[in-house]
């Protein structure tokens, strides 16, 4: 060994941003921001307004309507989500070998940010009075009356969105079982009820809690939907009536009243799960388990699990073949007119200004409070960073961006600032999705590499360069796109603050659907689409590994 | 020398803590053995920082260490597995040992070619851990604590598993690196390797 190498190499060279308080401080300051922002955004609501009193929710009859119908649609959806997802996640986990099971598993995944418009255009085409699956019905059984509008399709539509989801996360904690469990219940031959007992249901059960709360929130605060397959005083949520208060009636109290309910509702509801040892992810993992055969998955109930993951197959597929089947005319058409055609690349560009910036700052900021709350998770900064984390799920969007909007009125003047406040909001909205997908990988890191990079120095920059990217690149890029996404397909915020004359894709969407342009509007969904699954494969791209090694070795030696 | 002063350490729930008082000379070797769970492992972890002991003091030169984080520490440890960060080539890992943010000088990227050299692993440095068997992964890890000349180096095991002849040439690198003054600190089950290595043996 060369004496001067050994006696030339410094001990501990100063790593980059290796002091704690660099870890520590920018996550919680800008944790702290985003609480601030939040009550910042309510508080603004109070101050402008005159508060009505409480009792109107149980003295109003719309109000109370509107309560009772939010809580009721959430609490069915939640139940029939879950009804579907357990046999779902049960049936994919028994059946390992089924054809296009991993396509069914990214279409699930996809759940997540299906624009909603989009989702619900694809609906219409198929439960709609002109559906093919209602023209279908109409032709077998007349007697049976159907309608989508209300309540039906508003609970359908959510089964539609976190049926997937749910049952994507029940199926990962199903296959993070220990293998050995599996192969024990394999040898022993136990049937499908025992599996249950004995593997099943100890597993799911501390899982359930989490994935109800995130469901219902999701329901809870549901707006698109509503607003397309709902409205009317039968069949409007809280969201809704909150975006009313503020755009029609101009009445700030009522919705800071109705926001500060919702916020008490969905606040409960999460904290009730957490009491119950919620510890589930709320973006499923993509982790590839071995495959153990099991008695559970042949005969009979193979045959049977086969048929409902056909069935859940074309539950999902169906929408989204409406939307590419009925947008193609639609959407060739809208590209060879010189005028409507040059409308939708602006509303793409001004959509991709949107939500580029949105998922990068939202995958930026996920990082930042992770790092902050990975170096202290106790006392009140851990409690400050765990509540931004989950406050975009309860806090309303239009409630923050309108208070911030009236904060901020003095200094906004044009529509394009307006703009950027909706990015703003996006990208706190997909924080806590965001949060779920980075925090695995950046935590993953096991105890022997720890200590390792303890001992050489590897601190601050040189971890994240050395251990950290390289695992996390392509959680990042999932991050990326997964953010950018959803800002993408927003129609939430950019209903209040867009401008009709400069709409984004969604809003153009809404648009030809408000004015019956069925043809367009299916186009225009299927470009939604076509864009989202275009960012996706950009994002993948830039996510793949590097092939080439770190470090070359001199030829000369 | 390295001074272990009073020092003692208990998990949560352990009823009867562990007491260490030992001091090492340079260019000397401390073996300990002991059953599985007497705290071997637990001694190395606590002298490299990786565990913080209830009191007690650990010195080196008359300096405590004691309140120092492991990079702050004149040590390095070599386990019996998982020395290596699997993503990382052979060169990149070693070369980590020597800065921990890649910035070699050419004669540190040199040295580490020559080390492979003389651990029979000249050509491998682009491979990735994966790729290599025990012994070979264990003699990357040695080299990469030998390059980086800490005077105290914490060995947990490192020859366990190995073949004969991987095993031969991990003794020579060791026993070159206690002739050049470095102070070892062996946690092994195996006689021969103690009698081979060891100055003193303590029993746990």
């Amino acid at each position: 060994m060369p004496e001067s190498i050994r006696s030339s190499t410094p001990r501990h060279p100063d790593a980059p941003f290796s002091n704690p308080g660099w870890q520590l401080w920018p996550g919680l300051l800008l944790a702290s921001l985003l609480l601030i922002l939040a009550g910042g955004g309510l508080g603004a609501l109070f101050w402008q307004a005159e508060l009505p009193r409480v009792a109107v929710l149980w003295e109003n009859r719309y109000l109370r309507n509107v309560l009772s119908f939010t809580l009721w649609q959430a609490t069915l959806s939640v139940a029939l989500s879950l009804l579907l997802a357990l046999p779902v996640a049960r049936a994919l986990a028994r059946q390992p070998c089924f054809p296009g099971r991993s396509l069914l598993l990214r279409l699930m995944e996809l759940s997540l940010v299906v624009p909603t418009i989009v989702a619900v255009s694809g609906v219409v085409g198929v439960y709609g009075r002109q559906g093919w699956l209602t023209t279908l019905v109409n032709d077998w059984a007349p007697a049976l009356s159907w309608n989508l509008y209300g309540i039906n399709g508003i609970v359908l539509t959510h089964v539609f969105f976190n049926a997937p989801l749910a049952a994507r996360i029940l199926l990962q904690t199903l296959e993070n079982v220990p293998q050995p469990q599996w192969r024990i219940a394999s040898q022993l031959g136990l049937s499908s009820g025992w599996v249950w007992r004995a593997l099943e249901w100890p597993a799911l059960r501390p899982v359930l809690p989490g994935i109800a709360a995130l469901i219902f929130t999701l329901c809870f605060t549901s707006f698109a939907i509503i607003m397309t397959l709902g409205g009317g005083p039968a069949a409007t949520t809280l969201e809704v009536a909150i975006y009313q208060s503020l755009r029609f009636d101009f009445d700030f109290g009522r919705a800071a009243l109705l926001a500060t309910v919702q916020l008490l509702i969905c606040g409960s509801v999460w904290w009730l799960a957490s009491r119950r040892g919620m510890t589930h992810a709320l973006v499923p993992g993509r982790q590839v388990a071995e495959q153990v055969p099991r008695k559970d998955g042949s005969g009979l109930r193979g045959l049977w699990d086969r048929l409902l993951l056909l069935t859940f197959t074309l539950f999902l597929i169906a929408p989204l073949a409406a939307v590419a089947l009925r947008g193609l005319p639609g959407l060739v058409s809208t590209l060879t007119q010189s005028g409507s055609g040059g409308r939708l690349w602006d509303a793409t560009l001004l959509s991709l200004a949107i939500a580029i910036p949105a998922g990068a700052s939202s995958v930026l900021a996920a990082l930042l409070v992770l790092a902050s709350n990975g170096s202290t998770q106790k006392g009140i900064p851990g409690q400050i960073s765990a509540t931004a984390a989950y406050l975009p799920l309860m806090v309303p969007p239009l409630v923050l961006g309108t208070g911030l909007f009236l904060l901020l009125r003095p200094q906004l003047g044009v529509t394009s600032e307006g703009l950027i406040l909706v990015g703003l909001i996006n990208s706190i909205m997909a924080l806590p999705f965001v949060l779920q997908m980075l925090r695995g990988p950046l935590r993953g890191l096991d105890i022997a590499s720890i200590h390792q990079a303890d001992q050489l120095g590897i601190l601050g920059w040189y971890r994240w360069r050395w251990l950290h990217w390289p695992r996390m690149r392509r959680p990042f890029a999932l991050a990326m796109a997964y953010a950018t996404g959803l800002s993408l397909g927003d129609f939430g915020v950019i209903a209040l603050f867009g401008s009709p004359e400069e709409p984004t894709i969604p809003v153009l969407l809404y648009q030809q659907l408000g004015s019956y342009q069925m043809a367009a509007a299916a186009g225009t969904g299927l470009w939604l689409i076509t864009v989202l699954l275009a960012v996706f494969a950009l994002f993948n791209l830039l996510g793949r590994p590097p092939a080439t090694a770190h470090l070359r070795e001199p030829e000369h030696a | 020398m390295l001074e272990v002063r009073d020092l003692i350490f208990a998990y949560p729930g352990q009823l009867r803590p562990w007491h260490f008082d030992f001091s090492v000379a340079p260019g000397t070797c401390l073996a300990i053995h002991g059953a599985s769970g007497s705290g071997k492992s637990t001694l190395l972890n606590l002298l490299a920082g990786f565990l913080e002991p209830l009191s007690g003091d650990i010195r080196w030169q008359g300096e405590s260490l004691v309140h120092r984080r492991p990079w702050q520490r004149p040590m390095t440890s070599v386990f019996q597995e998982h020395n290596l960060f699997e993503h990382l080539d052979v060169m990149t890992n070693i070369g980590l040992g020597l800065h921990p943010g890649l910035k070699l000088t050419a004669e540190q990227q040199l040295a580490i070619t020559q080390g492979l050299q003389e651990v029979g692993l000249a050509g491998l440095g682009k491979r990735m851990p994966a790729e290599l068997s025990g012994g070979q992964r264990q003699r990357v890890a040695l080299l990469r604590a030998m390059l980086r000349s800490e005077p105290v180096l914490l060995l947990d095991e490192p020859l366990t598993g190995l073949d004969d002849e991987a095993r031969q040439l991990m003794r020579k690198m060791l026993l070159k690196s206690k002739a050049a003054g470095s102070i070892l600190i062996l946690a092994s089950h195996d006689e021969e390797d103690r009698s081979v290595l060891a100055d003193n043996v303590w029993n746990l």
